[in-house]
């Protein structure tokens, strides 16, 4: 009876030992919201539970914080009478936050280009080259200068000005997404928003999760990185100027527009890469700050990573072929080195 | 201090029997943990479409290249699968990104149709060794 006993228990420990992967097992929801296709996975918690409250608040910022949707309430400010609207606590907060940006990177990160874009046609994917003079006009309204933040939940537009919070609505729906898997107690998550990643607790085998870096130069392949990026937890957000662009007469314009210009900016770079430690609002940081350090070019990104005034590394790549990595990254980093490009840590 | 057997704890044929089960069941478990399960190296290709799974191809048990068709949001992707690929060879949608992305051949990998809300995933063990998730 012992050795039967033996046995069975024997039995029960090898079926415990197989178990442990099923424990770990992945579940995975997707989401097409914010003009992009969202994956979320996740394992441990309440992970059911985190994934359709993360769907839900999903779709509901795309509603909220769209330009496109007459009834979001960016749009209900875009179109208000005399250019003013209580558009809540969260909204208020998201653009104070974006003002803060723009203060802090000279005005390479700005949201109130949005008239200048859809001049351009990337809104609504009707692409053309509009005339210098038409992009004068409109950028007399461009500038944070043009945004004014009242009292209570109140915001209000100089006549002519439009926001659109496109540069950095994902990286604001990544911390929440982040917060809804920390309160239900997800154990492992990677969360993908169209260029927004934010993972938690390393992978189910105890390593960290492998991050690849698309090569700006080969978007079209789907296996085609300038590295590898090592990370249990936080957030690394990429803006490019590959991710949205058209050709006329031989010449490629591209989404991110230089709000110093109303040009789409030609800083040097092809793609910046801002990684930041998981930590509370580090998703909306690093989504405004990819646009700005993609703006700004080489020389001011570094000048703005070396002053500290906020936390976060970088990869950058150049046009010229180089793949520049803050040292913070050095360790966690691997370039493909098929890629091409001459490789330096930068300090 | 001497310790002394008891009558009853005398290992026997038993015993050895008890034993090597127990050894070839930890060394079972421990290969189904190392290889990740039974069916290693398989690729399935996992069609979705609005987030819910629409088809599911075995591509292992396919003997030749194999074209599907799907349907969805008005648009009409053509799907070509083999032993060890997916690839959408034809859309009518207005970016054709879906189309650009060539052939996935990789676990994790996927193909994406913004316009369409549709996406080819491939799921299996066959190479891990691409990223978990990729940023650009």
């Amino acid at each position: 009876m012992r050795r039967f006993g033996a046995l069975l228990a024997a039995l029960l420990l090898a079926g415990g030992l197989t178990a442990c992967g099923g424990e770990a097992e992945m579940q995975s929801a997707q989401v097409f919201a914010m003009d992009t296709v969202m994956i979320l996975t996740a394992s441990g918690g309440e992970t059911e539970a985190a994934l359709k409250a993360a769907e839900d608040e999903l779709y509901r910022l795309d509603r909220e914080l769209s330009r496109t949707r007459e009834s979001s309430a960016v749009s209900r400010l875009n179109s208000a009478p005399e250019g003013a609207a209580e558009v809540g606590e969260e909204l208020r907060d998201l653009i104070a936050r974006a003002l803060d940006f723009s203060d802090a990177t000279g005005g390479a990160f700005d949201i109130t280009l949005a008239p200048v874009s859809s001049a351009w046609g990337f809104t609504e994917d009707a692409y053309r080259v509009p005339a210098r003079e038409e992009l004068e006009e409109l950028m007399a309204h461009v500038g944070a200068e043009h945004v004014h933040l009242g009292d209570g939940t109140a915001v209000s537009l100089d006549p002519g000005t439009q926001i659109d919070l496109g540069a950095i609505a994902k990286g604001y729906a990544s911390d929440v997404v982040a917060a809804i898997c920390r309160e239900n107690g997800v154990a492992h998550s990677t969360v993908s928003l169209g260029g927004n990643v934010w993972v938690c607790g390393g992978n189910p085998e105890g390593k960290p999760w492998q991050i690849g870096i698309q090569d700006p130069a080969r978007p079209e392949e789907a296996d085609a990185y300038v590295g590898i990026l090592r990370m249990s937890d936080g957030f690394a957000v990429t803006s490019g100027g590959y991710q949205r662009y058209f050709e006329e007469d031989g010449k490629l314009y591209h989404h991110i527009i230089d709000p110093a210009t109303g040009y789409p900016a030609e800083s040097g770079l092809t793609s910046v890469t801002v990684v930041s430690e998981g930590t509370e609002g580090s998703g909306t940081m690093c989504d405004a700050l990819s646009t700005a350090l993609f703006v700004m070019g080489e020389e001011r990104a570094l000048d703005f990573w070396r002053s500290g005034t906020f936390d976060f590394e970088a990869i950058l790549v150049t046009e010229d072929g180089r793949l520049l990595v803050t040292a913070g990254l050095e360790d966690s980093f691997t370039p493909d080195e098929t890629a091409g490009y001459a490789y330096e840590v930068v300090s | 201090m001497r310790m002394k057997w008891s009558p009853e704890l005398h290992p026997n044929g038993w015993d050895a029997l008890a034993a090597a089960v127990v050894v070839v069941l930890a060394l079972v478990s421990g290969a189904l943990l190392y290889t990740g399960g039974p069916g290693g190296g398989d690729l399935t290709a996992v069609v979705s479409v609005d987030g819910g799974e629409t088809d599911r191809v075995d591509l292992a048990a396919l003997t030749g290249s194999e074209e599907r068709v799907y349907e969805s949001r008005g648009y009409t992707l053509r799907v070509t699968f083999t032993e060890s690929s997916a690839q959408v060879t034809a859309s009518d949608c207005p970016t054709q990104d879906c189309v650009h992305t060539g052939a996935i051949t990789r676990s994790g990998q996927s193909i994406v149709c913004l316009p369409a809300r549709l996406i080819v995933e491939l799921e299996g063990t066959g190479d891990t060794d691409g990223p978990d998730v990729v940023i650009g």
